[in-house]
């Protein structure tokens, strides 16, 4: 597995791999910090704000320093599960995965040893995003009139390493629904496709018009819930919880079909 | 002399097409062998199933006295080329090569000696994407080479390769064997095959129609011995002399092609000037490669015919 690990890291220090992987999800974070503070409303008086904008009062909170980053989340979610797919699957598509295979024919440390380098990639990815997120925070804050001083207090840094958990958990949550396609499909494109249209537009419809309750139990819906602490509807607890029963059980079938398929 | 490779019933079915059917190889170590056919023949699909890419339906195989269901107890010892080589585009040659030795826990030494093995040591730091074909193919040899193998397996390892590349190929082939390690090697280009091998496995449709030595399998088959009278007119006569002794013969222009084994040709000679025919030229033709593949294949599609 070790092997393997070592082995997936190598393709992810190319270039590509970090300009898409790491510095697309900067580059979401950036933008989603500087619109965050930029439009938020210092007194929003009694009617609700719009979607996307917050008030003073909730970014002076000891969780606004990462208010914009939690509420990127599913993007930079999203943006693993397209890392996690392309992996998986090109290693298919490209052929390269025989070559693997021949010099590392236990395939499930193969699968593992994968998986968990791209995991450190996103963990590392997330870590650098929320700190560009923090320091454009920051930066931008004191110019608007918003109060940091609840965001360096013992509560507020404990939030941020919790957030940051949060969206970790949530972004390899995403991976390995990415993976899972990649692997069974095996071709970038359809798998990528695949899940971005599932977790996008099929969740939202099943629960907007089938089933409303499915906030609670869809994975999609579970994932969004963890990144962000947990909602109204899905404790954090519960998200977590349920979620971790589909990933044992979407991780066992994806290493069973990657073990026992030909890999002709 | 001990096997490399040996296989018994080995099938395997792909929904209702069956692309190996009932295969028996064995391979002594040490020595090229060839595996030719076909495309479609069922090569690739061999080598995949001794390489544990894909399960058999059927039979079993050993790899370097290794079973094929436990491939990570022999593939340590097994350098392989399948098909078209595949690697990543956006990393260099070495790069690509460094993802395996840290795959397969390989000292990363070998990376530089393997790229010159294949002499791509000065193209190594280059991204793959801008290798041509053929340096693809001599990195693929190189990838195959980096465990320093006991059995090194090549799918059709001159696919894509210019005349020079192939005769580089030829060259490194021969090197690997002539350093112990035992080659199966892959091709539907029997002149190659013929040109670097020592042993031969024959396989169409999924059957194996020959296993044995190159020389054996050519030496089966009948040779042409050709006779060119001095003056053509007495081209006829020739032929019904030797029409006469028992060996079948035709006449081509001036010259007759009889089907004889050439230790024959003295005696076509001294029975020429008995019947005062002067001959400007006696040749044996030898039958090639190719000539015993279709004669081999022909003869096993009667059969299945004949059972059917």
């Amino acid at each position: 597995m070790l092997g393997a690990f070592s082995s997936e890291w190598v393709k992810l220090r190319r270039r590509a791999m970090l300009l898409w992987g790491l510095g697309g999800g900067l580059f979401f974070a950036l933008i989603a910090t500087i619109f965050t503070i930029e439009r938020a409303v210092k007194n929003p008086g009694l009617f609700p704000l719009r979607r996307g904008r917050v008030s003073f009062y909730q970014l002076e909170m000891p969780t606004g320093l990462v208010h914009g980053v939690v509420d990127i989340s599913t993007l930079i979610g999203i943006v693993a599960l397209c890392l996690f797919a392309g992996a998986f699957a090109t290693e298919f598509s490209q052929g390269t995965m025989r070559n693997l295979l021949v010099r590392e024919p236990r395939r499930a440390q193969l699968l593992t040893g994968k998986f968990l380098a791209i995991a450190v990639f996103i963990g590392v990815a997330v870590v650098l995003e929320i700190v560009v997120s923090c320091a454009v925070a920051f930066i931008l804050a004191p110019g608007r009139g918003i109060t940091t001083s609840a965001w360096t207090s013992s509560t507020g840094i404990n939030d941020l390493l919790q957030a940051t958990l949060h969206v970790f958990l949530a972004s390899v949550g995403y991976g390995m629904l990415g993976a899972a396609l990649g692997v069974l499909l095996r071709s970038p494109g359809v798998a990528i496709g695949a899940a971005v249209a599932y977790v996008v537009a099929i969740e939202g419809i099943v629960v907007g018009a089938i089933w409303s309750n499915g906030d609670r139990w869809l994975p999609g819906q579970l994932l969004s819930a963890v990144a962000h602490g947990g909602t109204t509807d899905s404790s954090y607890h519960h998200s977590l919880i349920t979620l971790a029963v589909y990933m044992v059980l979407i991780a066992a079938g994806t290493l069973i079909v990657f073990t026992r398929r030909d890999a002709s | 002399m001990t096997s490399s490779v040996v296989t018994s019933g080995l099938t395997k079915r792909f929904g209702t097409r069956l692309a190996v059917d009932a295969v028996d190889i064995d391979l002594p170590a040490g020595v090229v062998s060839g595996f030719v056919g076909p495309n479609g023949a069922g090569k690739t699909t061999t080598i995949q199933l001794l390489l544990g890419l894909c399960r058999p339906t059927g039979g079993s195989a050993e790899v370097l006295g290794r079973p094929i269901s436990d491939p990570a107890s022999y593939l340590s010892r097994v350098g392989a080329l399948i098909e078209a080589p595949s690697f990543y585009p956006t990393l260099s040659g070495r790069r690509n090569l460094e993802v395996l030795t840290r795959l397969g826990r390989i000292d990363r030494a070998r990376i530089s000696e393997v790229l010159a093995m294949v002499e791509l040591s000065d193209r190594g730091n280059d991204f793959v994407r801008a290798y041509s074909l053929g340096m693809k193919q001599r990195l693929g040899v190189a990838a195959a080479l980096l465990p320093d193998p006991e059995l090194c397996i090549l799918d059709e390892p001159t696919n894509g390769l210019d005349p020079a590349g192939i005769r580089e190929m030829r060259a490194v082939i021969r090197g690997l064997a002539d350093r112990g390690i035992s080659v199966f090697v892959s091709s539907h280009l029997l002149a190659e095959i013929e040109a670097v091998c020592d042993h031969l496995v024959m396989i169409d449709n999924g059957r194996i129609v020959f296993q044995g030595g190159v020389e054996k399998l050519i030496a089966a088959q009948h040779s042409d011995i050709i006779a060119t009278p001095e003056h053509a007119t007495d081209a006829q006569a020739l032929a019904a002399l030797c029409t006469a002794a028992g060996k079948p013969a035709r006449v081509e222009g001036d010259e007759v092609h009889v089907q004889a084994p050439q230790d024959w040709a003295p005696e076509l000679n001294r029975a020429a000037m008995a019947a005062g025919i002067t001959l400007r030229a006696l040749t044996v033709s030898r039958a090639s490669l190719e000539q015993a593949f279709f004669a081999l294949t022909d003869a096993a599609q009667a059969e299945g015919e004949g059972e059917a």
